[in-house]
């Protein structure tokens, strides 16, 4: 079995599985209590923060651990609404956690405004400059979409929203980026960036906020004050070791390679086979989505089950008819519904992605021929 | 001593063969009680249940046994004025007007029904002075009970339970189980009349998912709260399905389906000693529906009747059934089931015998089914209670 949805997750490598252990059996102490041993914990999750920072590239700000990018997401944009006559800008292809947020701001009457994406996956530049102004108060977009793998020019984007709008807090998820795209944070100008532990080998259930300014953000829980009094809870440290020692092990650049190598693989079996690729013009090596037309994608993915796995789309709302990212990017419903994701890891050895490749071929003629 | 009197549906009708109607009620109360304490006996033409703890669990499940037309919670005393009299000096009411009534099954009790009903009441009166007496329509009745074994049983409230006839007493049969709203309520209606139920689901796994199966699994749970137990035979009918739509005409799809569907289950029938089919089957609804569609797809079978409760029910009506058994919120769930892959856009409506018969040629029928049957995967479902 060859798998091949890891924009969905991916194993937890067995470093941090340990380190998960040790953290959470043997240093298990509460780090707000005051003895000895429970301040040892505090200090080495003070020290995460920093280890954390290095890894994103950056120096100033801060770090919020939080259970997940969905969280860090609410927490970012929760966080940053204000009353008043502000405005809350969105690209429309964003994940589930942002784009189903921002329709409920809107619900509540908010002033929310969605950029279209162009056919190449990537926010429209020209649109978003049009819709920002003195009143905008926070623009989300993503790094790179987890559907289609477009890879979104994030240091022009800050570049437009600083001189279109100076007030605007600049948040990316940038989920499917953080040790998959060599990238300095400092270099990006953003004010706030979310990352998930699981999509690069770390335990379900942790991920974290990066914030400039965490004087800005307002806590949407409260408790005991941790994490700057903006994300209360008892901090889950075991998992945090975790997610630092996965993040630590990985070689960004030589994986980022191993994957260019390894969609090129899957792309070369796959030509002329009349399997179309959802093209992006600068795309994440690591995703691509393919329609498969004529048939139902989640018929393909339990037929290749067995031997190869797939996924649809995202797959926190891969069970939801349509695909709002494929529907932006003007691909109509048929279509959306015999897309397929493929999502490598750089373990993988090219022919296994070969072997995959050709049998996803052969069974999607399988089925092709039985529908007939 | 707290007591549950039960009473029988149309038990009563049996003559005869009463008793054999009564044991199994028996039998299958204490089934449907197990793990539970208490104590069950029979008593001058009344079951009834005593030394048992969880009450509210005990009534909960009886109320879910078919061949009980209802029940109540009564306290057990001595059938003398003096015993009775000392309860009602316990008694509370939680209401502002009342009525008593008595009923002496045992005509040796010294005082008369009406008289000792006006003697209790005096007493409530007395214990309770904002109580109004109502003999037409009283917020709290108080029915007292007095039986020629030495007791009398004290009761207010009377719960309703299912009625019908005890589960087995009518044979077993098999329900097809497609996960849509209809088939459940169907098999309710046929395990209320006494059926014994085993179901049959068929899926086209990869072109249903997983879920639609568990679906069914979980409807078959709702159902088990009825049924005792649901041995659940599930079918792959993907390469039945498959066949069709490569060598029939593709409005036919339906038809030949059900054909197969119908020859399927009554092997199965045959080989677990089943003794009818039932399907959630309502006149008109879908194209599968029609009288002539139902003519032909029946005439498959030979030797086992097709029982369809829900044939003169509307949709309204079946709806109301499904959200009383609780099946309503798991049938619609959205999940794609057999019949919608390969679903024609011109289902035929009047489908002839003949030419169901000519379109089958093409299939090699046998083998089909057979393989199909071969794939058949057994679960038996218990009871899901909340």
């Amino acid at each position: 079995m060859i798998y091949l949805d890891n924009a969905a997750t991916t194993p937890l490598s067995e470093r941090a599985a340990k380190e998960q252990v040790l953290w959470a059996c043997e240093r298990f102490y509460n780090p707000s209590a005051t003895y000895v041993q429970a301040t040892k914990v505090a200090f080495a999750l003070t020290e995460a923060r920093g280890r954390l920072k290095k890894l994103l590239g950056v120096k100033d700000g801060e770090i919020i651990f939080t259970s997940g990018a969905t969280e860090a997401n609410n927490l970012a944009i929760r966080g940053s609404v204000r009353e008043g006559k502000w405005e809350y800008v969105f690209s429309s292809a964003e994940h589930a956690s942002v784009d189903n947020l921002a329709k409920a701001l809107e619900r509540e009457g908010r002033e929310v405004k969605f950029v279209p994406i162009k056919k190449t996956g990537k926010v429209d530049l020209e649109k978003l400059e049009e819709v920002l102004n003195e009143k905008t108060r926070l623009v989300s977009c993503m790094f790179v979409n987890n559907v289609t793998g477009a890879v979104n020019d994030v240091a022009a984007i800050a570049k437009i929203i600083r001189k279109k709008a100076p007030k605007a807090i600049f948040h990316v998820d940038g989920v499917q980026a953080f040790c998959k795209l060599p990238f300095k944070l400092s270099n990006l100008d953003v004010d706030a960036f979310s990352l998930s532990a699981h999509k690069f080998h770390g335990p379900k259930g942790v991920g974290a906020l990066y914030i400039k300014n965490k004087a800005g953000l307002k806590n949407q829980v409260y408790g005991g004050g941790q994490e700057f009094g903006i994300r209360s809870g008892t901090e889950n440290v075991p998992g945090i070791m975790a997610m630092l020692t996965a993040a630590e092990e990985l070689d960004v650049k030589g994986r980022l390679e191993k994957a260019e190598l390894l969609k090129q693989a899957f792309l070369s079996e796959l030509e002329g086979a009349g399997i179309e690729l959802v093209k992006t013009n600068r795309s994440s090596p690591y995703i691509a989505t393919f329609i498969f037309s004529g048939v139902n994608g989640e018929t393909l993915v339990r037929m290749l089950e067995n031997d190869v796995i797939v996924g649809r789309g995202s797959a926190c709302s891969a069970k939801k008819s349509g695909n709002h990212v494929l529907e932006a990017m003007g691909y109509n419903l048929d279509q959306i519904k015999g897309a397929i994701r493929v999502s490598f890891d750089a373990a993988l050895s090219e022919q296994e992605v070969r072997d995959a490749a050709k049998i996803v071929k052969q069974k999607y003629y399988e089925l092709v021929e039985k529908l007939k | 001593m707290k007591t549950i009197l039960l009473r029988f549906g149309e038990l009563f009708l049996k003559g005869e063969n009463r008793h054999l109607f009564e044991n199994a009620l028996l039998n299958n109360i204490r089934k449907k009680l197990s793990g539970e304490k208490f104590k069950l006996y029979r008593t001058q033409g009344r079951i009834m249940i005593s030394d048992f703890e969880n009450e509210d669990e005990i009534v909960e499940r009886l109320t879910t046994v078919f061949g009980l037309h209802s029940l109540s919670l009564a306290e057990e005393v001595e059938a003398s004025p003096e015993s009775i009299c000392n309860y009602f000096k316990t008694i509370n009411l939680n209401a502002k007007t009342f009525k008593v009534e008595v009923n002496r099954a045992d005509k040796r009790f010294p005082v008369k029904s009406m008289d000792f009903a006006a003697t209790l009441g005096g007493i409530l009166l007395d214990n309770n002075p904002e109580l109004e007496v109502d003999l037409y329509s009283p917020q709290q009745k108080i029915m007292v009970d007095i039986r020629a074994n030495g007791k009398a049983y004290v009761y207010g409230k009377t719960i309703a339970c299912q009625g019908g006839l005890p589960l087995g007493t009518s044979g077993k049969a098999l329900l097809l189980l497609s996960g849509g709203i209809d088939s459940p309520v169907a098999g309710y209606l046929m395990a209320k009349r006494g059926l014994k139920l085993e179901a049959l689901h068929f899926h086209s796994y990869p072109y249903t998912s997983p879920e639609a199966k568990q679906k069914v699994v979980d409807l078959a749970k709702k159902l088990a709260i009825y049924n005792d137990e649901v041995k659940l035979h599930c079918i792959s009918f993907t390469r039945v399905q498959e066949a069709i739509h490569q060598h029939c005409a593709p409005e036919f799809m339906i038809t030949i389906m059900r054909r197969i569907m119908m020859r399927i289950a009554e092997q199965i029938c045959k080989r677990e000693g089943l003794g009818a089919i039932v399907t959630g089957e309502s006149l008109g609804q879908v194209a599968s529906q029609t009288m002539q569609s139902m003519t032909v797809t029946e005439n498959v079978i030979k030797t086992t009747p097709v029982f369809r409760p829900c044939i003169a029910m509307d949709k309204e009506e079946i709806v109301a059934v499904a959200k009383k058994i609780d099946t309503f919120e798991i049938s619609i769930l959205p999940y794609e089931d057999c019949c919608t892959v390969f679903l024609p856009k011109n289902p035929v409506i009047k489908p002839k015998i003949s030419q169901a018969e000519k379109e089958e040629k093409s299939l090699d029928l046998d083998a089909l089914i057979g393989e199909a049957l071969a794939s058949e995967e057994v679960i038996c479902v218990t009871a899901a209670r909340e």
